[in-house]
């Protein structure tokens, strides 16, 4: 457990709003699952990270809570993306593409920057 | 947009208080639950899969508490949270806090109080228009003493020529006329001006209008400026006042305008006129004689030009001037023109004083700050316990230091309030008493710099104050808790600091109480001072009866003013319980303005010796025996010493001295000299000195002999004369018959300065009497804070060794022994702060040389006094915890230890 690392900041909104996006309405231990999962365990979410995050989006009016039966029907709050958090997710996503490809370029195998 | 929701929603949240807290909880036991419900699907059995949920979740409290975080404004909370538990654990100490209250308040106070009226005295910048390139100039001879001599027309003619780095010079020369009512007369200070005068001051009309370049010259009409002040205190405001015709001297002249609000040199005025308003301005001699100094100058820095431009221009001019007329300057007497901002001539005479109070202040200041930090220190050490242990539970150190710092703002803030009574209390005091020292005390206010400077002293000494408490570092707190309470007291560093606390405490003590002495001493001395005078059972009272025009060109009107004079006289003799009445000017103990240099017949004046410059004084044969002047050789005047007979003087012992060394001056004659006597119609005939009187100090207690000449009241102008009554006792019980007489004989004249000697005599002692009051004050106040501080320090350091105490007299140690042992703890502090005391206070002491008078700054005789009274309070300090100390019971300590 001890390789596992936290998010880089500022990353765990973009993955959230990913995750509602691909998903649907979510609740809290459905997003960490699925985030941990797609990172293939590399990442381990702490509840004092996620829900904080999660609040946060939420105040932004990005996402939007609704409690409802989980799948063994217990109560549960689930999270979906408002309109408001898909513009945010596409803006997001092309800015961090942005950035990715920005990096990968500066980080380019000496030969080729020749 | 996004950002703005998201603070509106934590705004929300922080109003909204913690209520959705069942929400969160609800939300994370789900979440826990969903995952254990996991790792049982997984195979784990239901106790292990809920552990390992749990390890898994990073702590379900914490979670919480950052998701609580996130939903409202933490630091805000947290601050709100801080400032309710500061305010309750000050309501559980109220000793505590009633004394660090009231000394911050005290120290807070008077520094605000002080600072205000440096603030409106030395730094506010002047209400004249661009007020800092105003320049104040003064002629001044130094081997005469003459500091500030006016200026002559044709003075100013050439420094408003040759000078081009001054704008515009204007003239003023304050003169004193009688504003003639509809059946009283009043005495007002009035200022002659020149049309340009307004301009050049850079002051704006409040109603009407000012003088402009058509109000010079001798065709313009006579108008009339009021100051503010004046408009305010004489006509209330009233606008109607413009355009009406008002009786000056006897002759009218119209009120045009009211000037704003601003400060005169060197006296207050009431208004001021154009030139055309006083013959005298404008007669020839006036324009043309240079020794003819009678205006004063100010001029205002031309745009682009620098005070060092206009100085060395000024001094260079004025080396021409001195060579162009030899004969109207006195090269012995080493004359010189100065150029002073206007601003920094406001605070010249206040500049020491001031001193001394932001001195005495600060020194309060200090020693408030150090007994609260004493203060703060031991409840510190009381609290650490507590400290440690909410930081161990996770307040973490810096919320603690938080924690302390808002307790701190709590008192400084309450120290500050009540400090805003002390201040205003003390600025009525401060502000009467710095009138006799600046133009400028009535801009004194407690305004918004000023309470800003408050705030930001308050929020200093809060932070101060919250860093003297040790906090344990991060990681330590649990060899802290394992401590416990009982070593707590024993930390060293913390104990240098409050003995260092203590030992400023009585240096400052010291300090202050030094002042204190030298300022009782100064003014005592002064009291004591030996006026000269035979008695002080005389009344005074100044009736001038006529105008300076008709006093120096009307011979008519001096004949019947002398007549009415010696009517007053004779009817003031007949008074019951009178023993004598005099007539002369000015009266005793005052200063006279009419000096002139004095020469004796053959006597030449030795090489590079300065000609004496001697007051004149007119009296009647009675004024020596009423105002008790002793006579040491020959005769007073007598009522054979008429018009028609021979020319008669009688000079002060400090002019025979000067004139005639040891030389019997009786017989010898001396006369009036020096150029500026052709404009007066004073002559400069021989007199014959027919006797000798001893000096009397006048003009101040403080104030140098000066030579003195008087004249036969018969033989001279009927300048504004005093009437001198001696009685046998209680003479002041006279001023209503006395004023009944003028009013009756002279129903319009003004009737000035009715004071007897003693009141005279008292003007000058009671503004050290102040000084020695508010620094007398300050020191007990410094002495009383010591003791309770050195009491505190032994008494806090006693209890914390009682258990070594307990052992020591177990082991055999006998209580004076014990008692021995806290006293030299005591008296090592003690000797420690009087020595760094007695070495500030010397220090201190140089500083106020010029406040003092007949004391030496370093008087052996105070610094012992200060330094026995000082140990005495400090012993007896240490007595009671020493007591304490030496009552400990070593059976119970030894047990509760």
């Amino acid at each position: 457990m001890g390789d596992r690392q936290d998010v880089l900041p500022g990353t765990l909104a973009l993955m959230i709003l990913r995750t509602l996006d691909v998903m649907g309405p979510l609740h809290g231990y459905g997003i960490a699952r699925r985030i941990e999962e797609t990172s293939g365990d590399r990442i381990s979410l702490n509840y004092g990270t996620l829900y904080p995050a999660l609040l946060k989006l939420e105040q932004e009016g990005c996402v939007k809570p609704r409690w409802g039966a989980s799948e063994n029907n217990r109560r549960a709050k689930f999270y979906s993306l408002t309109p408001a958090g898909q513009k945010r997710l596409v803006r997001a996503t092309r800015e961090w593409h942005e950035t990715a490809e920005l990096i990968a370029a500066f980080l380019a195998p000496k030969q080729e920057a020749l | 947009m996004r950002h703005l929701r998201a603070a509106l929603a934590r705004v929300a949240g922080f109003l909204a208080g913690p209520r959705e807290d069942d929400d969160v909880q609800e939300e994370l036991e789900a979440h826990l639950e969903m995952e254990t419900a996991e790792n049982i699907r997984r195979g784990m059995p239901p106790a292990e899969a809920r552990r390992e949920a749990l390890l898994a979740s990073g702590g379900m409290t914490q979670a919480a508490e950052a998701v609580r975080e996130q939903r409202a404004l933490p630091v805000l909370s947290a601050l709100t949270m801080d400032l309710r538990y500061a305010v309750r654990a000050l309501r559980l100490s109220p000793a505590f806090t009633a004394v660090v209250v009231l000394a911050l308040a005290l120290g807070i106070g008077a520094n605000t109080a002080v600072f205000s009226v440096a603030r409106g005295v030395l730094l506010k910048p002047l209400p004249h228009e661009d007020g800092e390139r105003l320049l104040y100039l003064r002629q001044s001879t130094e081997a005469t003493g003459a500091n500030d001599i006016s200026f002559s027309v044709p003075e100013v003619r050439d420094f408003r020529e040759g000078v081009p780095s001054l704008a515009g010079i204007a003239e003023y020369s304050p003169w004193s006329m009688v504003l003639q009512g509809e059946d009283v007369a009043v005495r007002i200070q009035a200022a002659l001006v020149t049309g340009n005068y307004f301009e050049v001051m850079g002051l704006r009309p409040v109603l009407g209008r000012l003088t402009g370049a058509h109000d010079d010259g001798p065709a313009a009409q006579r108008v009339m400026v009021l100051t503010y002040d004046y408009w305010m205190s004489h006509f209330g405001g009233d606008p109607g006042v413009i355009g009406t015709d008002l009786r000056l001297d006897g002759q009218p002249v119209t009120v045009i305008g009211v000037v704003q609000s601003a400060p005169f040199y060197p006296e207050p005025i009431d208004v001021l006129l154009n030139m055309v308003n006083s013959d005298h301005h404008l007669s020839a001699t006036m324009i043309e004689g240079r020794t003819h100094r009678m205006t004063r100058v100010v001029g205002r820095l031309a745009p682009g030009a620098t005070l060092a431009q206009a100085r060395s221009q000024i001094e260079a001019l004025y080396a021409v001037m001195q060579v162009n007329h030899p004969e109207a300057y006195d090269a012995a007497a080493h004359p010189q023109v100065a150029a002073i901002p206007f601003q920094e001539l406001m605070g010249e005479r206040a500049r020491l004083t001031l001193w001394l109070l932001l001195g005495a202040a600060g020194f309060v200041l200090l020693i408030s700050v150090a007994s609260v930090a004493n203060l703060t220190l031991m409840r510190g050490v009381r609290r650490q316990h507590e400290l440690v242990v909410r930081a161990a539970l996770g307040a973490g150190v810096a919320r603690l230091r938080r924690l302390l710092l808002i307790e701190n703002l709590v008192l400084t803030v309450l120290g500050a309030m009540v400090g805003m009574g002390v201040a205003i209390g003390g600025l009525r005091l401060l502000v009467s008493f710095m009138e006799r020292y600046s133009p400028r005390a009535n801009e004194i206010s407690l305004d918004a710099p000023v309470l800003g400077f408050m705030v930001v002293l308050s929020a200093f000494v809060a932070l101060l104050l919250s860093h003297l408490v040790a906090l344990p570092r991060e990681g330590t707190f649990a060899a802290h808790i394992v401590e416990g309470g009982h070593r707590l007291g024993g930390n060293p560093g913390r104990h240098r600091l409050q003995r260092a606390l203590v030992v400023v405490q009585i240096a400052t003590s010291v300090v202050l109480l030094s002042g204190a002495g030298l300022l009782t001493r100064t003014m005592l001395r002064l009291s004591e001072v030996d006026t000269g005078l035979a008695t002080e059972e005389v009344l005074t009272l100044q009736v001038p009866l006529l105008t300076p025009a008709e006093l120096m060109f009307d011979p008519a009107a001096d004949v019947r003013a002398k007549q009415r004079y010696e009517e007053m006289r004779q009817e003031m003799a007949s008074l019951p319980g009178v023993i004598e009445v005099g007539v002369g000017s000015p009266g005793p103990l005052r200063r006279s303005t009419v000096r002139f240099d004095v020469k004796a017949e053959s006597r030449p004046m030795a090489v590079g010796e300065v000609m004496p410059n001697a007051e004149l004084r007119t009296a009647s044969p009675e004024f020596f025996r009423a105002a008790g002047i002793p006579l040491v050789s020959g005769r007073g005047f007598a009522a054979t010493d008429r018009q028609d007979s021979e020319m008669v003087v009688v000079i002060n012992q400090t002019l025979a001295d000067r004139l005639f060394q040891d030389e019997d001056p009786i017989g010898r004659r001396i006369a009036w000299t020096g150029d500026v006597l052709r404009f007066t119609p004073i002559s400069g005939d021989w007199r014959t000195v027919v006797g000798v009187t001893a000096t009397t100090r006048d003009g101040g207690l403080d104030v140098g002999p000066e030579p003195v000449v008087f004249v036969p009241f018969a033989q001279f102008l009927a300048l504004g004369g005093s009437l001198v009554i001696r009685a046998d006792s209680n003479v002041a019980a006279l001023v209503p018959a006395a004023t009944r007489i003028v009013r009756r004989i002279a129903p319009t004249a003004p009737i000035e300065r009715v004071q007897t000697i003693a009141q005279i005599k008292d003007q000058s002692v009671s503004p050290r009497r102040v000084n020695a009051a508010l620094v007398s004050a300050f020191g007990i106040l410094a002495v009383i804070i010591a003791a309770v501080g050195i009491a505190g320090v032994l008494a806090f350091s006693v209890s914390a060794r009682t258990g070594e105490i307990g052992i020591r007299m177990s082991l055999g140690a006998d209580p004076r022994r014990i008692q021995r042992m806290v006293l030299r703890e005591g008296g090592v502090l003690l000797i420690s702060g009087l020595a760094l005391g007695v070495a500030g206070a010397m220090i201190a002491a140089q500083v106020i040389e010029g406040l003092l008078f007949g004391v030496l700054p370093h008087d052996p005789a105070t610094f012992i006094v200060v330094t026995l009274v000082m140990a005495v309070v400090g012993v007896t300090a240490c007595w009671v915890p020493a007591l304490r100390a030496a009552r400990v019971d070593p059976a119970i300590t030894i047990r509760t230890a």
